[in-house]
């Protein structure tokens, strides 16, 4: 054994000691192991990590920690906070897998850090170019791993491959080209041995796909687009060539079921967004819920929740699928609070419309049909002059998490009364530009509206009860055994309801826009939980005695 | 009401024409943009509608949640056309604010500066009919609008601090704010009423409000914070606390105050 070798041996053997008196020395010797799709499959089961984007494959976002409950939730403190070196807004749900946190930020950038104390490991800042095309922000949501690599979308449309243990890169593809349009900003989702991820860009003319790649080379395994092609079912409903310019964009990730093999996603708007004139016809599969084979990506099915929609209500919300009790049996469902203020419950194995009801203002349907299909109010379509109509362009909800208690049964989502004037424009379609015929005004101040967390019951489509916000947020929701629904708001709190009554249980002013959704862990026994807020991560944890 | 509604509608419009008649030259022109005709700017409106509102929102007002500035007035970033440009051209870097495509041709960036340049309402091309000193004896005299609003630091605090209130608000605005002060009332000038757990009532201006605690000024000036689950219930009145002068002064002493408020500007 050389010198270097006993000073090392030396230093090891002294660590510990230091690790107990100081709380800020990083963790020596994580556990961290490589993740198999076995643990990813059984994510429930391990609730100390928090392995994907929505916790689970189910995206249930409900977590089995119950050290932080009803009953002690107002003795929680921070723990550690995680400056982001880059000044923008943070979306980010970060991974944490045997004591490692990855958070990702804007604009494309990575972080490992010790989920204990929030101290660094190692950063990656992806290189991007200056001419990037994004319609809202330059958002990263997450990341996925397997094994030991993490893959992460960039705003420059490629998906990037990278060493849990190092931040080195080890492989890096473009997905799409940016310059016609394309980015990326959602986590991919691990199905079994290959990474499955969405795209951006329905405001810029693209064609939306869903791709699948091999976590070892990177290379393309699958790719089912959002808009069929000519000769495939489903093109007929795009008038003329307006299926090849007609976004249906998938910029947020998706759930899957191991049972039944289905990979559930969802899809934005169809473009141009508010003039549906060039492009007459359902525009499958615009606005839908797409079932695909988990190892071939064909459609098993699809649900449109908005048919020809002409004001920019994306079907981009996590699908969060349960087995409930409805009608007096045990029926797969999948949940979703859309953005056009509907909320749907649907058999997950079938695609059948079980439930649904408007679980928010709206004026621009008289409701639904008994397949779930919305009755249109006539003249809600944007105008030259401008149309007030309800739900706003951002929507009833949006991107941002929903969750469900497999404790209540119920569904959370984060749900907003609002209005706008819809316009619309006539735009040739130009490869890399704007394409979106239109735009919308708010003719009051957002403190005017009405915003709120709602709790639904799937088997009713029935809200339960609602916690009001304000203003409009777009913060996600995490539940957890303690009986919490844990989320943030646009006013800078992060607060704790209880998931069964909605009764605020707890809040914390943190000062700036919560935009992200919370996440909940362990670490040697004791529960975490952690939020982003303006530029900072926080964590918090029960006051030791 | 109908009458009176009439009345104000007509009262706006002959002020408002006499206001407008007298608006001509091209302050673009001045600064040097080439590209500054009705063509130019309706072109600049369409590359901004198609480019820019998603941000900036249709009537580029701004948005509080993209936190994308309003620019229909006093722009904080450029002070002029070619600060407009360059910020166009080359983005703000480290915000939301992308520059445009390299290959954007000059003539539409400068279309796209004179429709930004036609949101705000240039002093120099605009000749009031009433009188700026007039205007601002009004205001302390029989206006009495020095008893709500501060101006330079004199004045009340129950109104907005009117010190620049020019760069902000048109002619056309400021003359609707006094006649129509409950349209479009500013949630900062809404009134809350709260009800503590004693049922003490009080009053006062809606300083903020979140989800979770709200904090007022009262009439003399008190700050109170509360936090919601620690109050009996509160109210939001969201009219304005400024009386119609519709009844008080005369078409001309109203056109006396508009000269004076649009006057009052950093540079002045």
């Amino acid at each position: 054994m050389n010198k270097l070798s006993l000073l090392l041996c030396g230093i090891f053997l002294a660590l510990p000691l230091q690790a107990q008196e100081d709380p800020f020395q990083t963790v020596i010797t994580p556990a961290f192991s490589p993740v198999t799709w076995e643990r990813l499959v059984n994510a429930e089961s391990e609730p100390e990590n928090w392995m994907m984007y929505s916790g689970t494959l189910d995206s249930q976002r409900y977590s089995r920690l119950d050290q932080i409950n009803t009953g002690n939730v107002t003795e929680l403190e921070m723990k550690w906070s995680y400056q982001i070196p880059v000044i923008d807004r943070a979306e980010t749900v970060p991974t944490v897998v045997d004591g490692i946190m990855f958070i990702t930020e804007a604009p494309s950038n990575l972080t490992a850090v010790d989920a204990r104390t929030g101290r660094v490991y190692w950063r990656y800042d992806h290189e991007l170019p200056e001419d990037l095309r994004i319609c809202c922000g330059r958002n990263n949501r997450g990341v996925a791993i397997l094994g030991e690599t993490l893959f992460m979308s960039t705003l420059d449309a490629h998906l990037v491959a990278i060493d849990a243990r190092t931040g080195n890169v080890l492989w890096d593809v473009e997905v799409a080209d940016y310059e016609a349009g394309y980015s990326k900003t959602a986590a991919p989702l691990i199905v079994k041995d290959k990474v499955v991820t969405g795209i951006a860009g329905g405001e810029f003319g693209i064609r939306g796909f869903i791709d699948a790649y091999d976590p070892v080379t990177g290379e393309l395994e699958w790719r089912t687009y959002a808009i069929p092609g000519p000769g495939e079912p489903g093109n007929d409903s795009w008038s003329g060539d307006s299926w090849k310019t007609g976004g249906a964009a998938t910029w947020i990730t998706g759930s899957y079921d191991p049972g039944l093999n289905l990979i559930y996603w969802g899809t934005g708007n169809p473009g141009p967004d508010w003039n549906g004139d060039v492009r007459l016809g359902d525009n499958l599969y615009s606005d839908s819920a797409l079932a695909l084979n988990g190892d071939t990506g064909e459609i098993a099915w699809h649900f449109q929740f908005t048919p020809h929609d002409v004001h920019d209500y994306d079907s981009i919300q996590v699908p969060i699928l349960a087995d409930i009790e409805y009608q007096g049996s045990t029926r797969k469902v999948m949940m979703w609070a859309n953005r056009n203020a509907f909320f749907y419950t649907i058999d997950r194995e079938t695609g059948e419309f079980l439930e649904g009801e408007a679980y928010a203002t709206q004026t621009w349907a008289q409701g639904l049909d008994l397949n779930g299909r919305p009755i249109p109010t006539p003249g809600m379509a944007p105008t030259y002059e401008g149309i007030l109509v309800s739900p706003p362009i951002v929507g009833a909800t949006n991107w941002y998490s929903p969750a469900y208690s497999q404790q209540t049964g119920l569904f959370y989502v984060t749900s907003f009364d609002g209005e706008q004037e819809f316009f619309k424009r006539d735009e040739d379609y130009e490869e890399g530009e704007r394409f979106t015929g239109g735009g919308g005004r708010y003719n009051q101040p957002m403190d005017a509206f009405h915003s709120s967390i709602r709790a639904i019951n799937p088997a009713t489509a029935q809200i339960e009860w609602e916690f009001p916000i304000m203003p409009r947020s777009s913060a996600g929701i995490t539940t957890t055994a303690g009986g919490i629904v844990f989320t943030g708001s646009a006013d800078g709190y992060f607060f704790a309801l209880n998931a069964a009554s909605g009764e605020e249980l707890w809040h914390i002013s943190l000062g700036a826009r919560v935009h992200a959704a919370p996440m909940t862990y362990a670490i040697d026994g004791q529960q975490f939980v952690t939020i982003a807020s303006g530029n900072v991560v926080y964590t918090f944890g029960l006051k030791e005695n | 009401m109908g009458n009176l509604t009439t009345q104000l509608r007509h009262l706006a419009t002959a002020t408002l024409s006499g206001l407008f008649l007298a608006t001509s030259g091209s302050f673009a022109e001045d600064a040097g943009n080439l590209y500054n005709t009705n063509f130019d700017i309706n072109a600049g409106l369409r590359y901004f509608e198609r480019q820019c509102s998603r941000c900036h929102g249709f009537d580029a007002k701004g948005n509080d949640e993209t936190g994308a500035p309003d620019l229909t007035g006093r722009l904080a970033r450029a002070s002029s056309d070619v600060g407009i440009y360059n910020i166009i051209r080359t983005g703000i870097p480290g915000t939301a604010m992308l520059p445009v495509a390299a290959d954007l041709p000059d003539a539409q960036v400068w279309q796209l500066v004179a429709y930004i340049g036609s949101l705000s309402t240039n002093p120099a091309n605009i000749d009031l009919p009433g009188s700026v000193t007039g205007g601002a004896r009004l205001f302390t005299d029989k206006g009495e609008c020095n008893s709500c609003h501060m101006i330079d630091g004199q004045g009340g605090r129950l109104g907005p601090d009117l010190s620049r209130i020019g760069e902000r608000r048109s002619p056309e605005e400021l003359l609707s704010d006094m006649l129509n002060p409950h349209t479009d009332v500013a949630p900062r000038w809404w009134t809350m009423r709260v009800t503590d757990n004693n049922g003490t009532v009080r009053e006062g201006l809606r300083m903020n409000e979140d989800s979770f605690s709200l904090r007022i000024m009262d009439e003399d000036s008190n700050l109170w914070s509360y936090p919601k689950n620690q109050i009996a219930s509160f109210e939001r009145l969201e009219t304005s606390t400024m009386p119609s002068y519709t009844q008080t002064l005369s078409d001309s002493e109203v056109d006396d105050l508009v000269a004076y408020l649009f006057s009052l500007r950093k540079e002045n």
